[in-house]
């Protein structure tokens, strides 16, 4: 049975920033600490990432922020106290976020499913980065292996201060009903 | 744990069918929570046991910023610091837990000039002992000379 409220609710959707208040704005500049920690975590030994010499004799002339790390900039800081009880969500969100529209139809598990990655340029200390996230699918409902879900694509343009784009992201998630599935 | 790395391939020696060093990693409650943590991701499925568990999951697993960190560290191993990582797509599998191996493999599927730079196009696989924990395809730019 189609539920002609929420097919308009999530049309609506689409389109949408995912976030309130405009664009994320990274607390900090692309750094050299961070971008040092970044590289400890995944035993990187890149040296355009941490080695200023070796860095300028390459094609990019200086220490480049890691590729990858471009999600990284922007994620917002963290309010530890209370993160569980908030299933998770770094800040508090007051009224819910957009999904909770899809949390109420029941579909309260998530899962992530894909992560696209368009990288136009890296990035070099000092710079400050912005995202911007909108809505640009959600899927019809379809059975799945976690049970019935939707699957939610969002797209996410990272900007610098210039307003130059760097980089673009697609991720999707599947967001299921969990009820009626064993595990 | 890492296989011991040659030098970078020569770019234009770089043909389709080449295959990237594999990458291991013997995953460790730290690594996870290590990787969540320098990505800023504060999920607490992620570095909190008890709450995966709640969660259902056994144990915490890696995220999926960590998944694009280790794939970039993949490519640029192999390809050189010369390397320019242009695309990343991948889908994701099974997940990955504590005491896991997780193993990359690549092959190169596609090869272009376009301009200075060779363009490479790799397909990739990180596998656990559960299954695909991802898979994928990435873009890769190397100059096309040394000193070019």
């Amino acid at each position: 049975m189609v539920d002609e409220a929420l097919e308009v609710q999530l049309a609506a959707l689409v389109g949408q920033p995912v976030g309130r208040g405009g664009p994320s704005i990274a607390p900090d500049p692309v750094n050299q600490p961070m971008i040092r920690h970044w590289a400890a975590a995944f035993a990187d030994d890149n040296p355009v990432y941490t080695d200023p010499d070796a860095a300028a004799a390459t094609r990019f002339g200086g220490i480049v922020a890691p590729p990858l790390m471009l999600q990284t900039w922007t994620m917002p800081t963290p309010t530890l106290e209370g993160i569980a009880e908030r299933g998770g969500s770094p800040v508090a969100v007051g009224g819910g976020t957009a999904l909770s529209v899809l949390d109420r139809a029941g579909y309260v598990g998530t899962l992530a499913t894909n992560s696209e990655f368009e990288i136009l340029r890296y990035l070099r200390p000092g710079e400050v980065v912005s995202s911007e996230t909108v809505f640009e699918s959600i899927s019809a409902e379809k059975q799945t292996r976690m049970g019935r879900g939707r699957f939610v694509t969002w797209a996410t343009t990272y900007t610098v201060e210039t307003g130059e784009v760097v980089g673009r992201q697609m991720f999707r998630i599947l967001k299921f009903d969990p009820s009626g599935v064993s595990a | 744990m890492t296989p011991t790395r040659t030098a970078p391939p020569e770019p234009r020696s770089i043909a389709v069918g080449d295959t990237l060093w594999a990458l291991e990693v013997d995953v460790t409650a730290t690594l996870i929570a290590a990787g969540a943590i320098a990505t800023r991701d504060f999920m607490p499925v992620h570095h909190d046991r008890a709450y995966a568990n709640d969660q259902g999951a056994p144990d915490i697993f890696m995220n999926i910023l960590s998944d694009t960190g280790y794939c970039s560290r993949f490519l640029t191993d192999w390809a050189g610091p010369e390397a320019m990582v242009r695309r990343l797509a991948i889908h994701l599998g099974v997940p990955v837990f504590p005491g896991d191996r997780l193993v990359y493999n690549g092959e190169v599927t596609a090869v272009a000039v376009e301009g200075d730079e060779v363009v490479v196009v790799v397909g990739l696989r990180a596998t656990t002992p559960l299954g695909d924990h991802l898979t994928g395809t990435a873009t890769v730019a190397l100059p096309a000379a040394d000193g070019a």
